[in-house]
């Protein structure tokens, strides 16, 4: 498949050191003028603050991704964990029960940015982020679209507790991202391989666990470091593998060297 | 431009509030049975609205030992359970790494948060409650090694997996895939919709003039999805086409004008590479709610044009409740199957239609038709709106 070429990338990352037994590293509440956002969830901000950056570092006004030409892809594998908990517990009413559907993430960045074309949520890991970005590459090639977004969010303070009780969360800082990928057709070959098998994945990486976020985190330090050249990112979760190799990345976010 | 791979539905099982098996499910549709109940599996004396379509027997399983006791992920293995009487799936008669699984779903496993929040086992059911684990459970019930994947476009999400399985297939990421939807009715989504104020003290009366809101239901929904080139044996249909669209405009209203859902529809034709004059039946969402019956009529008629007005449209929301997740995933089968039996079943209760509601939505009993092409839509919080194109066997 033809590999499609960067336009632009935010990741907002959480800082650490973070404490207790599922050490987090956080990410503040975005404040959002307007009334609209007054009762919109943390990860909605993120997610809209993640596409802010995103057209900071493509130079772009927000016009450029308005519109029925544009998809949007997103995918978590947790982020909804703190709204349901928030409507369990605090036993929430009209508008809270809204923010529980995963679904209303990326509403609200179609709502904000008028972004109003094909569109999919996954929800899992690392990846399916890969496999979101082979998805994106797609509808693209086939002229679904003339852009493509790409957003993760993953926050995990609101269950902190929770994931404490599980090893596997322990091991590594929990790191809560918002990123977003705005991809358009390029060059060059993508491929995108899966695998199951061996033991369920528990956080394998330097620096912390991200979830679904990862690989757009791992890009950006990719771009950051002005790499060149083959680009392959890799994820677990659960018991898949999945890997993404990019042939050539032409990219125009900030830090890029092509 | 080439042919795009064709895409079989080799077969179908579900579990319902209206039949545990595909069988029943069909008979119930063309009887016009009713599976809306009082619910029974949780409490709900607090709440305003204690009715759903809830499934009171879980298919043929008499012993789930080795699977969770989520009620979610046994919804799925029920239908899973059905789907492998009629195909002899289980054990997998291919190569595990080459089956893969896709489920869509609006809850996930979100009553196992519940019950660990409330502090029943919370360490086991914590990990259960992501929205992707049923799905994961699936996979190992059937064996299958393949791709896993777990769609959630809320009440979208069963035509989003059913589109995604053919992708996968027409990619060669996968010899089989099973796919489909689930929800369970818990009292997280009760709650909701209770406060939500969009549930009815009355009758589904979807496109009636006195239509007054949904009840939620329960379901599982799976198919079998292959290459038609890979074929053996019968098929259900084929999947023509998918198409989405986001509404852009609220996050749990519908665009009034129902352009997400129109350009969804025309998206599905064009991957289908039909025209609205090729429909010959559509399956509408049919909620019930006033704004999302008149809203979709109004799609209906600016995609299809003159057409709409030409074929029958039917909403079988009215004896199982909106099944969510599972949803768009049974009408899919509700449709094959009608191409199949020469029969388009009625839209229960629908009695006194709207004026605003003008098109011909199969009101009172069965009809005898035979439908090649066939249309299903879905429309979710969020503004999701998808849409399938289905063909005949």
């Amino acid at each position: 498949m033809r590999a499609p070429a960067i336009r632009g990338l935010g990741v907002l990352s959480g800082q650490g050191p973070g404490s207790g037994p599922a050490p987090i590293w956080t990410l503040p509440r975005p404040e959002r003028p307007g009334d609209r956002f007054r009762r919109a969830t943390r990860e909605c901000l993120l997610a809209l603050a993640a596409v802010d950056a995103m057209l900071e570092d493509g130079r772009a006004p927000r016009e450029a991704i308005a519109g029925e030409r544009t998809a949007l892809l997103y995918v978590t594998a947790a982020a909804y964990g703190a709204s349901n908990r928030e409507f369990i517990e605090r036993r929430g009413g009209v508008v809270h029960f809204a923010y529980t559907a995963p679904a209303v993430v990326p509403a609200e960045v179609a709502i904000e940015f008028g972004v109003t074309g094909a569109y999919g949520i996954l929800i899992g890991g690392a990846p399916s982020t890969l496999r979101a970005i082979e998805q994106a590459a797609r509808l693209l090639d086939e002229d679904r679209c003339d852009r493509a977004l790409l957003l993760a969010v993953e926050i995990f303070e609101e269950c902190g507790d929770l994931y404490a009780r599980h090893r596997r969360y322990t091991r590594w800082p929990l790191v809560e991202t918002a990123a977003c990928l705005w991809l358009e057709r390029g060059q060059g070959e993508l491929r995108f391989q899966s695998s199951r098998g061996g033991k369920p994945a528990g956080p394998a990486r330097r620096g912390g666990e991200r979830f679904a976020a990862g690989p757009l985190a791992d890009l950006r330090e990719w771009l950051d470091r002005g790499a060149t050249g083959p680009l392959e990112l890799s994820g677990r979760w659960r018991d898949e593998h999945a890997r993404l190799g990019w042939s050539t990345v032409r990219s125009h976010a900030r830090g890029s060297a092509a | 431009m080439a042919t795009p791979e064709r895409v079989a539905i080799a077969a179908a099982g579900v579990v319902t509030p209206i039949g545990a098996d595909l069988e029943a499910f069909w008979s119930a549709l063309v009887t016009g049975v009713s599976g809306i109940s009082q619910i029974e599996r949780f409490p709900v004396a607090d709440l305003k609205v204690q009715r759903g379509g809830e499934v009171k027997k879980l298919g043929r399983i008499k012993d789930w030992c080795g699977v969770s006791d989520c009620r979610a992920t046994r919804l799925l293995i029920a239908a899973a359970d059905d789907l492998c009487a009629q195909t002899g799936f289980r054990p997998l008669p291919l190569d595990p790494a080459r089956v893969a699984v896709v489920v869509g779903t609006a809850l996930g496993g979100v009553e196992e948060g519940e019950r660990a929040l409330a502090g029943d086992h919370p360490r086991r059911r914590f990990r259960e409650a992501l929205y992707d684990g049923p799905g994961d459970r699936l996979a190992r019930w059937l064996g299958a090694r393949g791709p896993v994947i777990t769609v959630s476009t809320a009440c979208a999400s069963g035509a989003t997996a059913l589109g995604a399985a053919a992708d996968l297939l027409r990619r060669d990421e996968a010899d089989a895939v099973v796919a489909g939807g689930y929800d369970a009715l818990c009292r997280f989504v009760l709650r909701g919709f209770n406060a939500l104020r969009s549930l009815t003290p009355d009758e589904v009366r979807p496109f009636d003039r006195r239509r007054s809101g949904l009840l939620l239901g329960e379901a599982g929904a799976l198919a079998l999805l292959v290459r038609e080139r890979d074929l053996r044996g019968p098929r259900l249909g084929t999947v023509l086409g998918y198409g989405s669209a986001s509404d852009g405009f609220h996050i749990a209203a519908p665009e009034p004008e129902g352009r997400g859902l129109e350009r969804a529809i025309r998206a599905a034709l064009a991957d289908a590479r039909v025209s609205p004059r090729d429909v010959d039946f559509v399956s509408a969402h049919g909620t019930a709610t006033l704004l999302n019956d008149r809203i979709e009529t109004a799609a209906l008629k600016r995609a299809l044009g003159p057409r709409a007005h030409e074929v029958p449209v039917n909403s079988i929301k009215g004896g199982l409740g909106h099944t969510m997740g599972a949803a768009a995933a049974l009408e899919a089968f509700m449709c094959l199957l009608s191409a199949q039996r020469g029969l388009i079943p009625p839209t229960l209760h629908l009695e006194e239609p709207d004026p605003e509601c003008d098109l011909d939505y199969v009101p009172g009993r069965a009809r005898a038709a035979r439908p090649r092409i066939m249309l299903s839509t879905s429309m979710g919080f969020g503004g999701c709106n998808g849409a399938l194109v289905l063909e005949a066997a």
